[in-house]
């Protein structure tokens, strides 16, 4: 009997010496949603989960708040507002995430950011630039990326620098495209040097655009801005190429989708002389943490990294910064601290402050704009045309056709 | 509005038309002989394409996407003929009650099948060939040497399916299939075998569509949804289970949605030909070309 009693005795005590630490190893979970399925652009919630994957294993070496594992839970939001919502829930009820990330599409990351202040779980825009989604100043809603606004401005002073008169604006119908039409359109008399904006706005499922840009051709424009995402920023290249609209005619599309490796695959030669704006170059001088990321993805996927993967390294690490910082994996807790330290970011430190308008938890990395002049040529020597003070080529025309 | 520029809007509209005639033309093929309605034509549309994609890009070079068109057409006439004897027919054997509900069913699993098989095989990525043929002119139109040879693999088809339909034994016995079920099963015709056969037919014209085109209208999972969704708009406009109407609705169709999102708004595209489509549900519900039904 005594016997017996000392065995439980012992074992009770084994377990209350074991439980804590037990405890203390449970991993930290952080949600991934992003588009990994049509309608989304699939191609960059694939480039953000490369992203925050090598962010994972970089933090997993030694472990967040003394030796706990971040563990990913990505969820698919297919681009779609209902989806990304059922992601949502599912990642903030069921799985227990303290953070999300990987918000690519503006209408998704609008729709779930109201999730995320209901159950209060802080939500990051990895990608997705609508204005709203920083001017509604929400607690738990953070963004490392452009705002829109910002954009257009750049794009206006562009066009005012390089004496462009007749601009013509291809947008979808959704927030993103819709946001940077309204933007353009209020900012475009102040600030676009007297150019004549003309804009059109297409339904995202339409695949035939010809018509569209017989029109646009017909009206004779100096530069036309592609407010396409994923397949629709294809097609519009491709068949603006097929009624002779490219590549006489300069084209600005309107995110990094180019930079992609698919980009050449899908369009062919018809991808020549388009201009981007991308938010990183390969030229570009990053922070060590920045730099280390862009090593180690070259080396794991034999390709230049892209911004959408970079962003995302970069959040899961200020996350895991934040938590560490903070000595806690609570949620509201980790918000306090978001707002209390800078973090290392892949270009530069990171601050969120509650600025105006939509400058509320909010980091800005710089916009480029790019060009291709070859068929098949290499994002890294593609040419920086703006701003001004970092250019390293001046935008190239072709010939009309 | 110059005559030139209003000539490039009917001309693109027309030739986007006939396009989506090919695609309406295998949906109602199958609903003239099976009385069935295919909700997954527009996943046949899409695999015709990866099976385009995937023959040019791997295995022929993109220079012979002539001789990968009839191999996607093959492959996927075979696909149908699978899925008919297997999924389909079970339904018309045996007087199973409420055969439209389990067709309804059994098609919209395969669309979602489908689709989600393409995920998993092809990754959820774009795709493209490279072009079939240098760009080109229409009279006043400006065209890619796709969309040039999707206008005339479209034309050559449905010459082909005509002429089969109006000439042939088989074609005899699928207006047969038509127009009496039952009568043709006393005149000694396998109407089981008769519905594979159509299956497959109408499953290779939506792929025929989807390798033609994959060049101007990539590759990727869902890209058979505007099939589905215009085919079924076309078929209504048409007459349900005319081959005529068919292809006069897709003319329509492209036409009226060229002219609206000119003259009205891009953004709406898709009303404008629900717009048609609803005014002749009010005026003539059987469509264009369609009969009302006779029965003793």
């Amino acid at each position: 009997m005594t016997r017996r009693l000392a065995a439980i005795v012992l074992a009770l005590l084994t377990l209350a010496v074991l439980a804590p630490a037990a405890l203390a190893q449970k991993p930290v979970k952080i949600g991934v949603l992003t588009p990994l399925s049509p309608p989304g652009d699939a191609a960059a919630g694939q480039l953000i989960v490369r992203g925050a994957k090598m962010a994972a294993d970089d933090i997993n070496v030694k472990g967040v708040l003394g030796g706990r594992k971040i563990e990913l839970v990505i969820e698919d939001d297919s681009g779609t507002p209902e989806k990304g919502g059922a992601g949502f829930r599912k990642l903030a009820t069921q799985d227990g995430v303290v953070a999300v990330l990987g918000q690519f599409h503006s209408s998704v990351a609008l729709a779930v950011q109201d999730l995320a202040e209901q159950f209060k779980v802080p939500i990051f825009a990895t990608q997705a630039s609508a204005r709203g989604f920083t001017e509604k100043h929400l607690n738990y809603s953070f963004r490392t990326h452009v705002i829109d606004t910002d954009r257009v401005q750049l794009w206006n002073r562009w066009i005012k620098e390089k004496g462009f008169k007749k601009v013509a604006l291809l947008a979808e119908n959704t927030d993103y495209g819709v946001g940077l039409v309204e933007d353009t359109k209020k900012l475009f008399p102040s600030t676009a040097g007297g150019a004549e904006l003309k804009t059109i706005v297409f339904d995202r499922a339409v695949v035939d655009l010809t018509p569209q840009l017989l029109e646009i051709k017909s009206w004779k424009p100096d530069v036309v801005i592609n407010i396409g995402v994923g397949t629709p920023a294809y097609l519009i290249i491709k068949q603006a190429a097929d009624v002779g609209l490219l590549p006489g005619t300069p084209m600005l599309v309107s995110y990094d989708m180019p930079a992609r490796a698919e980009y050449w695959k899908n369009l062919g030669e018809k991808g020549t002389y388009a201009t981007f704006i991308v938010y990183y170059h390969p030229t570009m001088k990053l922070t060590p943490r920045g730099e280390a990321f862009r090593a180690r993805y070259l080396e794991q996927f034999k390709e230049q990294p892209v911004y959408g993967g970079l962003n995302a390294y970069a959040q899961v690490m200020l996350l895991a910064d934040a938590m560490n910082a903070g000595k806690t994996d609570k949620p509201e807790d980790i918000v306090k601290s978001l707002l209390a330290n800078k973090f290392v970011g892949w270009n530069g430190t990171i601050a969120f402050t509650r600025g105006e308008g939509p400058y509320w938890q909010q980091w800005t990395p710089p916009m480029l704009f790019l060009q291709y002049t070859k068929p098949e040529q290499a994002f890294p020597e593609a040419k920086i045309i703006y701003p001004p003070e970092l250019k390293t080529g001046d935008l190239m025309q072709a010939p009309k056709r | 509005m110059d005559a030139f520029i209003l000539s490039q809007y009917v001309l693109s509209g027309l030739v986007i038309g006939v396009i989506y005639g090919l695609m309406a033309l295998g949906i109602t093929f199958i609903y003239s002989i099976m009385k069935m309605i295919n909700w997954s034509m527009g996943e046949f549309y899409m695999i015709g394409s990866y099976v385009q994609y995937a023959l040019l890009a791997g295995v022929l070079g993109w220079s012979l996407w002539y001789v990968a068109l009839p191999v996607a057409m093959v492959s996927v006439f075979l696909l149908g003929l699978l899925v008919q004897r297997f999924l389909l027919r079970p339904m018309y054997v045996g007087g199973v009650e409420r055969r439209d509900e389990y067709a309804t069913i059994v098609t919209i699993a395969l669309m979602v099948l489908f689709r989600n098989l393409a995920i998993v095989l092809g990754g959820p990525n774009q795709y493209a060939p490279r072009d079939y043929a240098r760009a080109t002119t229409l009279v006043t139109l400006p065209i890619s040497g796709n969309r040039m040879v999707a206008l005339i693999g479209t034309l050559v088809l449905l010459a082909l399916f005509f002429l089969v339909i109006k000439t042939t034994w088989i074609g005899r016995a699928f207006r047969g299939a038509a127009q009496n079920r039952v009568g043709i099963q006393t005149a000694g015709v396998d109407v089981l075998r008769l519905d594979m056969l159509a299956f497959g037919v109408g499953v290779a014209l939506a792929a025929a569509a989807g390798a033609l085109l994959a060049p101007d209208f990539l590759v990727y999972p869902e890209n058979g949804a505007i099939s589905t969704f215009k085919g079924f708009e076309i078929i209504v406009i048409g007459g349900l289970g005319s081959v005529l109407g068919s292809i006069v609705g897709g003319i329509l169709l492209g036409v009226i949605e060229a002219l609206g999102s000119v003259f009205l708004s891009p953004a709406y595209k898709d009303l404008y030909g629900f717009v048609l489509l609803i005014a002749l549900l009010v005026f003539r519900p059987t469509g264009l070309f369609g009969e009302r039904e006779r029965t003793v």
